[in-house]
């Protein structure tokens, strides 16, 4: 009891320094480290009804006694998890008054993304709002979504808004025990977007959401949540880009996606966090969880990314089948250059009867960086019919970068079809003097056969988003050959 | 003025001497034949013209359009109208024949300083150029090359060409492995383009092709050496005597 | 680290070490350390990555096995088939019988010049003995320390070394048979030098609840060739695991096959380590599983070297409430370029209760390699089997035709004519009891 005592004086305290919060601009941070006073911190700062706060505080407490995974083929020095700031609200003095004051190799990323000025300056973090896309988006379409029934919000603000759905659904798909990231993400989650299709339709519109690591030494830990009820059909998009830092950068994201009857949801990612430099210093960790669950029979979720960025990614966008003629996709691009390094794939788990699945992976390691693959095809006994389909390609560009590839097949049911290949090939010199021939640069003719290489994948993106991916997939490989 | 003038030509490959001794003067306008046995090295000489690696140049020179050829990178070379067809077309998966020819038609225009072209004006040209070789849009669809018949390949290269209106075109044994009809598509496609600012290199090991595009001069290339230079007519005699006296290899 | 599963072994060691192969001498030291390390790991367990679909802690805490005891007199040989499938191949026969080396059961004409067969405990102070037990491949640990429990261990097995450029007359067999319930744990050591040959075949059979815990190290030198040929077949309530370690020099040759009728629980190693340019491996198998049955083929093939290729394919079919595991994994380490690795898995489920799991893996460090796997799983195609019965005939029939044709193409592969034949024909007959 002494302790439940203390506690409770010491989040009496943070609540009296909540009012210097917005004065005080050295202190819109929460101290350094991570405690259960950091959790009722957060919770405290944006208002959070005591579901919520419990919530997170039995996530923390559950994290407490968790290990990080070491079965990813990565490697990193150990993260200390006290010395990382876990809230920080935009900070007016840490902003850069003009574009001249950016890193111009970062400018010149954004130029040849195409990115808007405006925007450029958004992600150079010249602006102020922390929240980018995903607000605007919302402001400037607001009438149309909220016509057709379309929630599209900031996580915090549907908390005080649609209490009911997010108490529903949160945690639903990703439980708070999950796994080390997902957990800790369940405690601390800052920030991220809710989006709720109603029955029946379909929204008019792209919803995209940028996201960016601004501060230095902060974690990242949006939390969103795509909920399209029966019927329903959405498509979102998700950018992340980050500005350049010596240190690295902690991202652990949480995506759930629920899909009930005949509803599909198609969420498309292109990830650019900064991967570090060329001797591997810096660089953000991205450690995130995301997955799908196809609640509804008939219903679809297909997930497709484009990942070029980050140290290192961990990353496993995975559909539960659940619903009866369910179907899930997996559609990646995963490109490292430099000392980056890649363990991502997919999980499809077929429970329901004539449930279906799609993976396709194209894998591109170039410089000293490693690239894995890591997939589960899992059919339980009462799944009758499944089908899998498994296509995991490797590119390598040069001898001092690796591919790999940990495929797992499981199944219970002597119906299902599961099909799963895999290659491993290079860039042909033939191939590169046949482009040269025809005049096209070495650096151009890279871009133009590794397209190709992930035409599959690409084709499956929006059309201006897959746009962007060229260009992108172009610049990650840029100083690779020669 | 000579378009591309080689003298005393030695190329390695691998560490052996393929190429002993070349020398050839093409003009504006001239349509030259290469004839010779397999593995004389006829390849070889396209390839080092083109600026492929591993083709060693140990001695002697090229010029082309007055610059040094051997200095310049396997791009510049394309941009400065140096057009290679290949004797085995290379397959491109994912990247479609209309996106290749696209990139490699902007690539030049833009090394040459020249505007690039949008897509519906690119569009209008590559119709109006496939047109006659019968290349049809399901095959511009299509990978570059992957999938293609020998014939589909070959077209596609002169396609190519055609767009690219290159200045100096080489064509490996752009006959090899097709029917009649094919070969005079082919053939058609290429008179097309004879012109007095263009030359030609056409490598062949038969004859049959001369019949449908007409050379001015006619070079037997044999153990990596031009034997003997005439007319078209030396043409016919070849195809009489066959290439014993010029030592084909058993092959 | 000392609970019920692993006492019996420790107990036995403890019982024995003075009586082994090599005692007084370096193996004994071996032996200790190699017990240590058993006692601080224990068996290997679900928990473990590479243990992950076979839980050998699990299955032998079930089945306790102590001691197999020694067995003299007339050995009656099990009824089922496979105990005599290669008897009409012109061969050396090497009876081992609870793990023990039979002389007096064994026939063994003489040996051309250069062949040396010997029992374990004549070879163990040789060198290349020595070589061959101390080494390790090192790349899937979890699955190699087990054969700590072997070197342990390990009281008898066939050595073989057949000298530069010499080739084995015929065939050696080695037919081991489990005659009375209990734990036995062999050793073979296979040396073949440079441009030598021969070809091994291995039979377990058994009908009682045996644990036979078998390694097989093998050097095989420049230009030399291998073929290897195994088949398994033991009691319901017996545990198999096997393991082989295979280095290839340069331009060697390894073709293995195994043909695993099973067992309650088999598990089947293989470590291919490619030392020299231009050597060539080809690990496969094929299985046929029923009722409770569970079997394990775990494959790493390492390519150290450049310019090597190696092949695998398993194919099983899974009837009742069996359970079948592939796990592989091909390395391509850095500078290893032309390297041509290839694997391919496809199983058959032949009932509502047979569960497959596949891990095909490739690691490749290398950029000019041709590497590619391939798995499937699925049941028989209902249109082939309606084509067949379109033709007249029965259904029972068609599946057995269709199922028999699907192993085929991994029993051709059988390094040896006569040998794939009897394989072959086992296959068939065993599909003849099984109603599908
Ligand atoms: N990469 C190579 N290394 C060594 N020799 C080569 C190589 N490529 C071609 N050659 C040899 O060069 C000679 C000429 O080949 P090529 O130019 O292809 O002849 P052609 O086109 O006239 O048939 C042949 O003897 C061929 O074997
Ligand atoms: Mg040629």
């Amino acid at each position: 009891m002494a302790a439940v005592k203390e506690t409770v004086e010491t989040v009496g305290e943070i609540e009296k320094y909540k009012y210097g919060f917005f004065t005080d601009i050295e202190s819109e941070k929460a101290p350094i480290g991570l405690t259960e006073d950091t959790v009722r911190f957060i919770s405290a700062k944006k208002d959070e009804p005591e579901w919520l706060l419990k919530w997170r505080l039995a996530a923390f407490r559950r994290w407490q006694t968790m290990t990080e995974p070491t079965w990813a083929k990565v490697t990193y020095p150990p993260i200390d998890f006290q010395d990382a700031y876990y809230y920080s609200a935009p900070k007016q003095t840490a902003k850069l008054d003009s574009l001249d004051q950016v890193d111009p190799k970062l400018l010149e990323t954004y130029e040849k993304l195409g990115i808007p000025l405006t925007e450029q300056k958004m992600l150079a973090g010249v602006a102020v709002d922390a929240v980018f896309d995903s607000v605007s988006v919302v402001t400037t379409f607001k009438e149309k979504l909220a016509e057709a029934g379309v929630i599209f919000c900031p996580m915090s603000e549907a908390v005080r808004n649609h209490p009911e759905l997010v108490k529903k659904y949160l945690g639903s798909v990703v439980p708070t025990s999950d796994n080390f990231y997902a957990t800790l993400n369940s405690a601390v989650f800052s920030e991220g977007s809710f989006v709720y299709i109603p029955e029946g339709v379909r929204c008019p519109m792209e919803l995209s959401t940028y996201f960016r690591i601004n501060e230095k030494q902060t974690g990242q830990f949006e939390r969103t949540l795509i909920i399209a009820d029966k019927g329903s059909y959405v498509s979102y998009l998700e950018g992340c880009t980050a500005p350049q830092r010596d240190e690295n950068q902690l991202h652990a994201a949480v995506v759930e996606l629920i899909a009930h009857d005949d509803a599909e949801i198609k969420y498309s990612t292109v990830q650019n966090w900064f991967p570090g430099d060329e001797e591997g210093k810096g660089g953000v960790y991205n450690f995130v969880t995301k997955r799908g669950d196809c609640r509804g029979a008939n219903s679809k979720i297909s997930w497709t990314q484009v990942e070029t960025g980050s140290a290192i990614t961990w990353k496993y966008p995975s559909c539960i089948l659940r619903g009866d003629n369910s179907r899930g996709e997996f559609y990646s691009i995963a490109i490292s250059n430099g000392r980056q390094q890649v363990d991502s794939g997919t999980k499809m788990i077929h429970l329901g009867r004539n449930t279906t699945s799609r993976i396709i992976s194209k894998g591109i390691s170039a410089g000293r960086s490693s690239n894995t693959y890591r997939g589960l095809v899992s059919v339980h006994r009462k799944a009758e019919n499944v089908r899998n389909f498994t296509q995991c390609d490797s590119l390598l560009i040069g001898d001092r970068c690796s591919a790999h590839t940990v495929p797992y097949i499981e199944t219970k049911n002597p119906t299902a079809i599961l099909e799963h290949e895999a290659t491993t090939s290079k860039i042909s010199d033939d191939q590169l003097f046949y482009c040269m021939q025809r005049g096209i640069g070495e650096e151009e003719a890279v871009a133009l056969i590794v397209n190709g290489f992930c035409r599959d994948v690409l084709q499956q993106l929006p059309m201006e988003f897959a746009v962007e991916a060229q260009k992108l997939v172009g610049i990650s490989l840029e100083g690779s050959v020669g | 003025m000579s378009m591309l003038e080689i003298k005393n030509l030695h190329v390695t490959v691998g560490g052996k001497e393929i190429l002993k001794g070349i020398d050839l003067d093409i003009r504006a306008g001239e349509v030259h034949a290469i004839m010779g046995p397999n593995g004389s090295g006829k390849s070889t000489l396209s390839y080092v013209l083109a600026g492929r690696d591993g083709y060693v140049v140990t001695e002697g020179s090229v010029r082309f359009k007055g610059k040094d050829l051997l200095e310049m990178s396997v791009d510049e070379r394309a941009a400065a109208g140096i057009f290679l067809a290949f004797q085995y077309p290379l397959e491109i998966p994912g990247v479609t024949t209309m996106t290749f020819l696209k990139t490699a038609l902007n690539a030049q225009r833009k090394a040459r300083g020249e505007e690039e072209l949008d897509a519906v004006r690119f569009l209008k040209l590559v119709r109006e150029k496939s047109k006659p070789l019968n290349v049809s849009d399901e095959m511009l669809k299509r990978s570059l090359n992957v999938g293609y018949s020998g014939g589909e390949k070959k077209r596609a290269e002169v396609l190519q060409m055609s767009l690219l209106e290159p200045a100096l075109a080489v064509l490996d044994e752009t006959d090899s492995g097709l029917d009649i009809d094919a070969l005079k598509t082919v053939a058609e496609g290429v008179n097309a383009l004879r012109s007095p600012e263009r030359a030609m290199v056409v490598i062949t090991h038969y004859q049959r092709l001369l019949d449908y595009i007409v050379p001015d001069v006619v070079h037997v290339l044999s153990r990596g050496r031009i034997v003997k230079t005439g007319g078209k007519d030396l043409a016919l005699e070849l195809e009489k005597s066959g290439y014993a006296e010029y030592g084909a290899d058993a092959a | 680290m000392s609970e019920k599963e692993t006492q019996y072994f420790i107990e036995a060691y403890e019982e024995k070490r003075a009586a082994l192969p090599g005692a007084g001498g370096w193996l004994a030291r071996r032996r200790e350390a190699a017990m240590d390390a058993f006692r601080e790991a224990g068996l290997p367990h679900r928990r473990l990555e590479d243990w992950k679909y076979t839980d050998l802690r699990q299955t032998l805490e079930k089945a306790a096995f102590a001691p197999a005891p020694a067995h003299e007199g007339a050995v009656v040989l099990p009824g089922r088939r496979s105990a005599s499938a290669f008897a009409s191949i012109d061969r050396h026969v090497l009876i081992f019988v609870n793990g023990r080396y039979r002389a007096d059961l064994s026939q063994v004409a003489h040996l051309p010049k250069g062949v040396e067969l010997h029992a374990l405990a004549d070879v163990v102070h040789e060198q290349w003995a020595k070589d061959l037990v101390e080494r390790r491949f090192d790349d899937a640990r979890q699955a190699e320390n087990i054969v700590d429990l072997n070197t342990a261990l390990m009281s008898d097995g066939a050595c073989l070394r057949v000298r530069k450029g010499v080739k084995l007359d015929k065939p050696l067999h080695l037919l081991f048979v489990a005659q009375d319930a209990g734990a036995s744990h062999t050793r073979n050591l296979v040396l073949l030098e440079s441009e030598a040959e021969a070809t091994i075949i291995e039979t377990h059979v058994g009908e009682v609840a045996s644990f036979t815990d078998i390694v097989t190290d093998i050097a095989i030198g420049e230009g030399a060739r291998l073929n290897h040929v195994k088949l398994q077949d033991e009691a319901s309530d017996a545990v198999h695991l096997a393991t082989m370690r295979a280095r290839l020099a340069a331009d060697a040759k390894l073709s293995s096959f195994a043909l695993t009728l099973g067992c309650g629980v088999s598990r089947g190693q293989s470590f291919v380590l490619f030392s020299g340019e231009g050597a060539e491996a080809n690990i496969d198998g094929a299985y046929a599983l029923r009722n409770k049955q569970h079997a394990d083929q775990f494959c790493v093939i390492d390519h150290a070297v450049p310019a090597c290729t190696s092949h695998t394919l398993f194919k099983g079919a899974l009837d009742g409430k069996s359970e079948g595991v592939f796990q592989g994994k091909v390395i391509v380490r850095p500078h290893a370029q032309k390297s041509d690795g290839r694997q391919m898995t496809h199983a058959l489920l032949l009932s509502r209760d047979a569960a497959m799991n596949a891990k095909p893996e490739l690691e490749i460090y290398a950029d000019d390699v041709q590497c590619a796997h391939g798995s499937t799983v699925g049941e028989l195609s209902k249109d082939s089997i309606f084509y067949l019965r379109s033709r007249g005939i029965p259904e029972d029939e068609a599946r057995r035709l269709l199922v028999l044709a699907f192993l085929d193409e991994a029993l051709d592969l059988t390094p040896h004519d006569l040998a794939r034949d009897a394989l072959k024909l086992l296959v068939s007959e065993w599909f003849g009891e099984v109603a599908l």
